[in-house]
């Protein structure tokens, strides 16, 4: 069995994004309480959260962003850059711990002191921009983690497989120059699904061209589409690239309950999914892999999506 | 939505009496394939594009002794003589729906903008157009499309309008198209958010249905509609 890291910080449930809103502290309960049901506890490391660095989060967003962020939600506003983004006061705290917490899980898995991770987070990371807030993500956690893995830890090839049925226009522009940041995401097509980038012919920029792919999924589409996709996509381009460390940004809003998209994937398609992405960090990272949450907006089934993710993670079986 | 919005308003221009290699080097130089060709007063008297020239060009593939003597005759030509004179032009206060409709009816890839006095005002090219109606269809701003099935009688648009705005959601735009059901049509709302949970679920309640859009092919119309 495999040494899996579990973040978990009830502090995360502090960011009130207000009534109604599908980015809530119960997305993060059910999650918990499905890896708790699943008796998985007991088998994880569970990491708390611990505030990031200034300097972590400079090295992806703009210092007039974060003063920005902070002063916002010291005085009180409800909402940063868009009406999306719904706050409250610890809301620029929460967001240190989260970047903070991957950022631990990161380290953990980089000194051998656990193989993977699973870091059940929020507010999510992959739509904020160097300078905006978008689609409920203030600081971009995924991009803050692979920073750091950069800095600190010198890799060369940091591989980014993003999942969530949106695409991280966040995370692709700020890795779209740097080719030793293979950016990978499939999510519905732009055309229908928020936030309207993340097209086939999106290949990265100047240096950086072909360490950017998107794979846009039509609507209506599920498990066969993601199986070919894998099959004849993801697999040749990690193939190529041979990443030294997988990190993953993990949405599980492509459910075909999930409400908040039109892609149709199964409970047992997400485990193939995620079982496929743990056997690429297997076969080319040593099976070094953190797994960021990014969405998941269907309460019912968050709980078991959640603990079949820690389990595929645990290298344990699913039960089909 | 006037062409005068939209055009490039810093035109650059040649005079018919200049060489054809200059006119060459002026549309490298700018990355532009289209001159239009003033008189002293900035009146349009023609257009020249880059095809122009290249058709006036020798083939490379001729004995050189040809080529040399064609080339001797292209060094002579002005642009004058190959331009098209009395091009086909548009209006500043024409719309970008005309320029539209024109590109797809004259098959070229730019029209000089002239006012009333034949005064040359700017030049507007397909890609001009296409920024336009990208901004128009607000696909620049992150958001969701809506697919919405809705009756076609008084009011239910204004339903719908009414259910989004009370979300709090801002549009990026709205297209209403026809559906095979001539009773029925299809609402395309872009809506400025990432948020569309509960205004689907809100929607379904009052009684409209989201439609698949895969379909729902533009494409696919004519076929589906009785033939005759
Ligand atoms: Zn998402």
């Amino acid at each position: 069995m495999k040494r899996t890291g579990y973040l978990y910080d009830l502090r995360f449930l502090l960011h009130d994004t207000g009534p109604y809103h599908p980015e809530c502290s119960e997305r993060l309960q059910a999650i918990h309480r499905g890896i708790e049901a699943g008796g998985l506890l007991p088998l994880v490391k569970v990491i708390g959260a611990v505030k990031a660095e200034i300097r972590r989060i400079e090295a992806v967003h703009d210092p007039s962003y974060i003063r920005r962020f902070e002063e916002l939600c010291l005085c009180g506003h409800r909402t940063f850059d868009f009406p999306d983004n719904q706050m409250c006061q610890e809301t620029y705290e929460v967001a240190l711990l989260a970047a903070g917490g991957v950022i631990e899980a990161v380290r953990q898995v980089m000194a051998g002191e656990i193989d993977n991770a699973f870091c059940a987070i929020r507010p999510p990371g992959h739509h904020a921009e160097v300078n905006q807030a978008m689609g409920f993500c203030y600081f971009n956690n995924i991009a803050i983690a692979a920073r750091y893995l950069q800095d600190e830890w010198k890799l060369a090839r940091i591989g980014i497989i993003d999942f969530d049925v949106h695409h991280g226009n966040g995370t692709q522009h700020i890795f779209e120059q740097d080719p030793t940041v293979l950016y990978y995401s499939c999510h519905e097509h732009p055309t229908f699904a928020f936030p309207g980038t993340g097209r086939s012919f999106e290949k990265g920029v100047g240096p950086g061209v072909g360490t950017t792919r998107n794979w846009p999924i039509l609507p209506g589409q599920g498990d066969d589409e993601y199986r070919k996709l894998i099959e004849t996509d993801l697999w040749p381009t990690f193939d190529a690239f041979k990443p030294e460390v997988v990190l993953v940004s993990c949405g599980f809003d492509a459910h075909e309950e999930d409400d908040m998209s039109d892609i149709r994937l199964t409970t047992g398609g997400y485990s193939y999914v995620m079982q496929q992405v743990v056997a690429i960090a297997e076969k080319y990272a040593g099976g070094r892999l953190v797994s960021v949450l990014e969405g998941g907006y269907c309460l019912a089934r968050l709980p078991e999506l959640a603990r079949n993710h820690v389990q595929i993670l645990l290298g344990e079986e699913i039960p089909g | 939505m006037f062409v005068h919005r939209s055009m490039t308003a810093k035109v650059i221009t040649i005079g018919k009496q200049a060489s054809l290699l200059e006119a060459k080097e002026l549309m490298r130089d700018n990355n532009i394939r289209h001159l239009p060709v003033v008189d002293e007063e900035q009146k349009l008297i023609g257009v020249i594009t880059d095809r122009d020239i290249r058709g006036a060009m020798p083939l490379e593939n001729v004995r050189l002794p040809d080529f040399c003597k064609k080339m001797e005759v292209v060094t002579q030509l002005k642009v004058g003589d190959i331009m098209t004179p009395d091009p086909i032009t548009i209006g500043p206060h024409d719309t970008i729906e005309d320029a539209l409709l024109m590109f797809e009816q004259k098959k070229v890839g730019a029209f000089p903008v002239v006012d009333g006095q034949g005064h040359l005002k700017g030049i507007i090219s397909v890609r001009d157009i296409l920024r336009a109606f990208t901004n128009v269809l607000g696909i620049g701003q992150p958001g969701t499309l809506l697919c919405i099935l809705m009756e076609e009688k008084v009011g239910q648009l204004k339903k719908i309008v009414d259910a989004i705005t009370e979300e709090g959601i801002s549009f990026g735009s709205v297209l209403v198209a026809r559906y095979w059901d001539e009773n029925k049509r299809a609402v395309f709302p872009y809506l400025l958010t990432n948020n569309v949970m509960r205004i689907k679920q809100k929607l379904k309640a009052l009684g409209f249905e989201l439609l698949d859009p895969m379909e729902w092919y533009i494409d696919q119309l004519p076929s589906h509609e009785p033939k005759g």
